[in-house]
């Protein structure tokens, strides 16, 4: 929403407030200054008027004007086609500055002198009214020859952008931006009245227009016939105002309506006559509500525009209409956003404003209408008016202001209550002690409760006025086991970056077609995502490995030699169900070129992988693998169990998908969160008495795996085994398809210091198990 | 035996640990020279034997300090060219961690939640995937509500849609326990909109207090938030501004002075000298009906955490987050 100093104080008198003054004030009561600009006409600019104007003798384009500037008279080519309509326009001297930087100098066109430059708007540093030069009139002040633009109050104006909130469809025109300012200043409004304009009287209305109203409408609206004399156009202050909001546009009556509905706020729609003109050449208006409640307005071959929403495109009138039909409407926007919620109906830029709520004051939208066209000759109005007002009862509440004060957190005084609701436009009485019975102007159908009027006081006081105060509770704890999953997520996190991955954050959104290529899951149709914003990010993710390797690819083409990355976040199985994940990966060298590795670090490996893995979540055990998708190394693949329960997948990247993302060596795994909750530890007891290391050596199978073996150890069941894991694996060609493996036992009794036979006695029991189950033979 | 001072000099000659090594087996060995003299003393009589005994004794007393002194100095001479032949360039080594980092985004998340969790403040969390009715109805956001606009939204086939705020946390967690709640909720969230400034996902922590009725005003959480404001960004000033969103009533912007150009007006701040950080209110009435709750006052405050991180740490591109970049990451060390 765009407004300027001047326009603003057509409604409240703010000549003695700055512009400093005025942008506190719109921040202050929660119209937001997202911009201000200044126009300030150089110097040297003068009021000239064209006396005589002649084509140039060698250029088909240019024109040799004598312009009289007061102070006498001087030469000046123009090329600008419209000079020849012109009587008075502004003059850059010589001497004058532009805004641009240009000089102004004697100059030579096509051998004729040219003593200074007629302008355009643009030119001048004020918004375009279109091609040409600018023509003045009267409406900027007093045209007296020779006298600096800059001296034009009106002309010199400050613009201000204004972030309008949605609920605030009142402040979506001038008249309403300086009602809330009047609020705040504290000044009066200054009220559109029927102004004393000699009009050339015509008909009453009624004579040539017949209305039918369905009484069922829940829209108002109010009727104008009027004759238009397209000579006339707004004047050059509306078109620069116009041109400054963003509306204006080469067409007359465009303009003419958009500056109508910019400056007062109401909605308004000019037809041409003969649209509605019947069978018998009559005018006839129907004003009907459809049986899906639409209100519309309808001409006798049933063309139809809906009020508040569209304009019947065969109807607008335009510069060569001579009768025109101008139709105010207002229609609650609650209303309207209901009937039009489930409809597919193209909308007119107006049902931004309608379904905000324009102006309900139909009466004085019309007025000013009147006033301004009529003043300015470019519509001659039939007498009188034909309407139809919907009757709305006004709404009342009973605040107490005492219970307003609390909302607030400060005390109220009554009457300054009573003084700024006022003057925002709500009538106020006083009923009982505190209470204050308010009634709400139809203008606002965003205020319904007690904490709406809260909001009216809060920023009219403004709210740096309130004291700060801190809320006093009573002692209740609100600690709860999420807090402490945050913590357990927070606490992994760091043991993460302490083993070298840097976390990263990506979109939860995948692209569906490479999650297909890989086998991961993708949403069922029905669950899919209707709107997505680009092609690779048109699905949920299901997991966070690809958009992970994405990354590592980015980073390996900005020649990152290292590439450990983690990441906490949500994926969404193929029924949408939402689960937590962590996911590692690990791509390229193990670490930086150094002197210890003499500039050639080793890659990454499988096993040191997943020592940098336990640092972050703990300890772990690894099975083969059962999980089944294009990452997975066929040989180099585990599901990783913690408390015996299958919880996620460890392995080296499969060398074609690392050859698509073109990566070097990579290691990946990825987890659910829910497996590495917080375990609650009870101590074991620890023997006093010495533990014996035991190794064997067996030849096994090359295919039986260590879990294999893990497993048949654990089946014994031997009281005496503390604990036992894999030490040396070898294997050469006179072994043939065995290898031998060396396990460690650590054996250790908690009543006593074990004697030889009994350690021998042990050791030969998993001997003979592995013997028997493994077939495994001792070396 | 030979002179005293000749033995000795031979003691202190020595340049190394196996010369003097050499040296004591000559002289304190089972046949060195003291042990020569030793035997001497059979051959003399009573007499002759308590003074050579003495004589020999005190020689061997002072060979015996020469020798442990110059062993001590020897040994010492040792352990200092061993120390020096161990001498590495220690500041080769410096300026390499292997660290990683956290994601700044989720490390200013971090800082966030420990200011509430350290007022008492619960931390929710709710579902990506909402209804209409969490995300919009109960928020007070009717179908068509020109506000909704303010939101694009993603949608599914089932008409569920991915949550566009934080705030339908509230309303499960107002849903599903009493008042008094004092809570925030992290998370992700997303709006159909994608440019320089605009990621489809970004992360907001959303606050709610409710106590009783008449408890909570509009003074309490200018309290709560510009204490909040000064623990993230140090001594700013805090400014309000009236807003709206529809959940809340009254509703209010804050705006931090500008941390770059201290306020006098900079491009960071497009030269208001204020920056917008946080947005917050009393809430509606009509959230309050949706969820049941009656005779209730309450606060609730939202804000972008992509926003307080790029601030906090100058991050110039909003995009770069999503992207996994070590470049940027490995800055947070």
């Amino acid at each position: 929403m765009i407004v300027t100093r001047n326009w603003l104080n057509e409604f409240i008198d703010i000549k003695e407030t700055s512009d400093d003054e005025l942008c506190v004030a719109f921040n202050a009561i929660g119209l937001e200054l997202a911009s201000i600009k200044k126009f300030n006409i150089p110097n040297k600019i003068v009021v000239g008027e064209i006396i005589s104007c002649e084509k140039h003798p060698d250029a088909d384009k240019l024109n040799v004007c004598s312009v009289d500037l007061g102070f006498g008279k001087r030469q000046i080519v123009c090329g600008a086609a419209n000079v020849v309509y012109a009587k008075y326009v502004a003059v850059a001297t010589i001497g004058a500055v532009m805004p641009d930087g240009l000089e102004i100098k004697p100059t030579k066109l096509r051998g004729v002198e040219s003593d200074g430059m007629i302008c355009s708007a643009d030119e001048l540093g004020l918004p375009s009214v279109g091609s040409g030069i600018m023509i003045l009139d009267e409406s900027i002040g007093e045209l007296e020859l020779g006298k600096d633009l800059s001296e034009f109050a009106l002309l010199n104006d400050t613009l201000f952008e204004l972030e309008i909130t949605p609920n605030r469809g009142d402040c979506l025109s001038v008249y309403g931006v300086a009602r809330d300012l009047s609020a705040y200043f504290g000044k009066d409004l200054i009220e559109i009245k029927e102004e004393n304009i000699s009009k050339k009287v015509k008909l009453g209305i009624s004579r040539e227009v017949a209305l039918n109203i369905n009484s069922e409408m829940d829209a108002s609206v109010e009727i104008k016939l009027a004759t238009q004399d397209s000579e006339h156009k707004l004047p050059l202050l509306c078109l620069i105002q116009l041109s400054a909001a963003g509306l204006f546009t080469q067409d007359n009556i465009q303009n003419m309506l958009q500056y109508i509905m910019h400056t007062t706020g109401i909605v308004l729609w000019a037809f041409d006559a003969n649209y509605f003109k019947n069978d018998e050449d009559k005018i006839n208006i129907d004003i009907d509500k459809t049986q899906d409640d639409l209100n519309i307005v309808k001409n006798s071959f049933g063309k139809t525009s809906i009020i508040g929403v569209s304009q019947d495109k065969d109807g607008i009138a335009n510069a060569k209409t001579e009768q025109i039909i101008l139709i105010a409407q207002y229609i609650n926007p609650n209303i309207l956003n209901d009937v039009i919620s489930d409809k597919k109906i193209d909308k007119d830029p107006i049902f931004y404003n309608t379904s905000r709520g324009s102006n309900p004051n139909l009466e004085s939208g019309i007025l000013y209408a009147t006033n301004i066209l009529s003043k300015y000759e470019i519509l001659d109005f039939y007498d009188g008016v034909l309407s139809h007002k919907v009757n709305i009862e006004d709404r009342t509440i009973l605040i107490d202001c005492l219970e307003l004060a609390s909302i607030i957190g400060q005390d109220l005084d009554k009457s300054t209550v009573t003084s700024i609701l006022s003057r925002l436009g709500f009538k106020v009485s006083s009923k009982i002690e505190n209470v204050l019975g308010i009634t709400i102007p139809q203008f606002r159908p965003d205020i319904t409760n007690i904490q709406d009027i809260a909001e009216e006081v809060l920023r009219i006081i403004g709210i740096d006025t309130i004291e700060a105060k801190p809320l006093k509770i009573k002692e209740n704890t609100h600690r709860d086991s999420k807090i402490f999953e945050y913590r357990l997520k927070k606490q992994i996190r760091n043991r993460a970056v302490a083993s070298g991955f840097y976390e990263t954050i990506s979109y939860v959104f995948s692209d569906s077609s490479l999650q297909e290529k890989y086998d991961f899951d993708n949403l069922k149709s029905e669950f899919e995502l209707l709107n997505p914003i680009v092609a690779e990010l048109n699905t949920l993710r299901s997991t966070l490995l690809l958009n992970m390797l994405l990354s590592a690819k980015r980073n390996s083409n900005y020649s990152k030699k290292i590439i450990p990355l983690f990441e906490i976040g949500s994926v969404f199985d193929s029924d949408r169900v939402e689960s937590q994940k962590i996911a590692f990966v690990w791509s390229g060298q193990r670490e930086l070129e150094n002197v210890s590795n003499h500039g050639k670090p080793s890659n990454m490996d499988m096993s040191t992988f997943l020592q940098k893995i336990g640092f972050a979540i703990g300890s772990f055990d690894l099975k083969s693998c059962s999980f089944k998708n294009a990452l997975l190394h066929p040989y180099q693949s585990a599901n990783i169990v913690i408390d015996n329960k299958v919880c996620g997948f460890v392995s080296k990247l499969h060398p074609q998908a690392q050859e698509d993302f073109d990566l070097s060596d990579t290691f990946m795994a990825e987890i659910d969160m829910s497996a590495l909750a917080q375990k609650h530890i009870l101590a074991t007891e620890i023997s006093k008495f010495q533990s014996n290391i035991k190794d064997l050596s067996i030849l096994v199978d090359k295919d039986m795996s260590f879990a294999n073996i893990k497993e048949i150890i654990e089946e014994i069941g031997c009281d005496k085994l503390h604990s036992f894991y894999p030490v040396d694996l070898y294997s050469d060609t006179s072994l043939g398809d065995k290898q031998s493996l060396t396990i460690r036992f650590v054996i250790q009794s908690l009543e006593k210091t074990l004697e030889d036979n009994e350690l021998e006695e042990a050791m030969n029991k998993i001997l003979d198990s592995l013997i028997q189950k493994a077939g495994a033979v001792l070396r | 035996m030979e002179d005293l001072d000749i033995l000795e000099k031979k003691i202190l000659s020595c340049k190394n640990i196996e010369e003097i090594e050499k040296i004591r087996i000559d002289i304190f060995g089972k046949k060195g020279v003291l042990a020569g003299e030793f035997i001497k003393l059979a051959t003399l009589s009573a007499e002759e034997k308590k003074d050579f005994a003495q004589g020999l004794n005190t020689a061997k007393e002072r060979l015996q300090t020469s020798f442990d002194s110059h062993y001590a100095n020897l040994k010492k001479a040792l352990l200092e060219e061993k120390l020096k032949s161990e001498k590495i360039d220690m500041s080769l080594y410096g300026g390499v961690s292997n660290k990683g980092a956290l994601h700044p985004v989720a490390e200013t998340m971090d800082k966030i939640i420990e200011y509430f969790v350290a007022l008492n403040f619960s931390v929710e969390n709710g579902p990506m995937v909402e209804d209409d009715f969490h995300n919009f109805e109960a928020l007070n956001l009717p179908k068509h509500h020109p506000a909704r606009d303010m939101q694009d939204t993603f949608y599914f086939g089932d008409s569920k849609l991915l949550r566009t705020h934080t705030s339908p946390v509230q309303i499960r967690k107002m849903l599903s326990s009493k008042p008094p709640i004092r809570m925030i909720a992290p998370g992700s969230v997303f709006r159909r909109d994608y440019d320089l400034t605009h990621t489809p996902m970004f992360h907001q922590v959303e606050g709610l207090v409710v106590e009783d009725k008449g408890e909570v005003s509009f003074a309490n959480l200018k309290s709560i938030l510009t204490d909040f404001l000064q623990h993230m960004f140090g001594s700013v000033e805090v400014r309000f501004r009236p807003s709206f969103f529809p959940f809340t009533e009254p509703s209010a912007e804050a705006d931090i002075s500008c941390i770059f150009c201290g306020g006098d007006g900079c491009r960071v701040c497009s030269h208001t000298g204020w920056l917008e950080v946080l947005g917050c209110g009393i809430v509606d009435p009509n959230v309050f009906k949706a969820v049941e709750y009656e005779n209730v006052s309450g606060y609730a405050f939202g804000l972008g955490v992509e926003r307080f991180a790029m601030l906090l740490h100058k991050i110039p591109d909003l995009r770069s987050l999503f992207e996994g970049d070590i470049r940027l990451l490995e800055q947070f060390r």
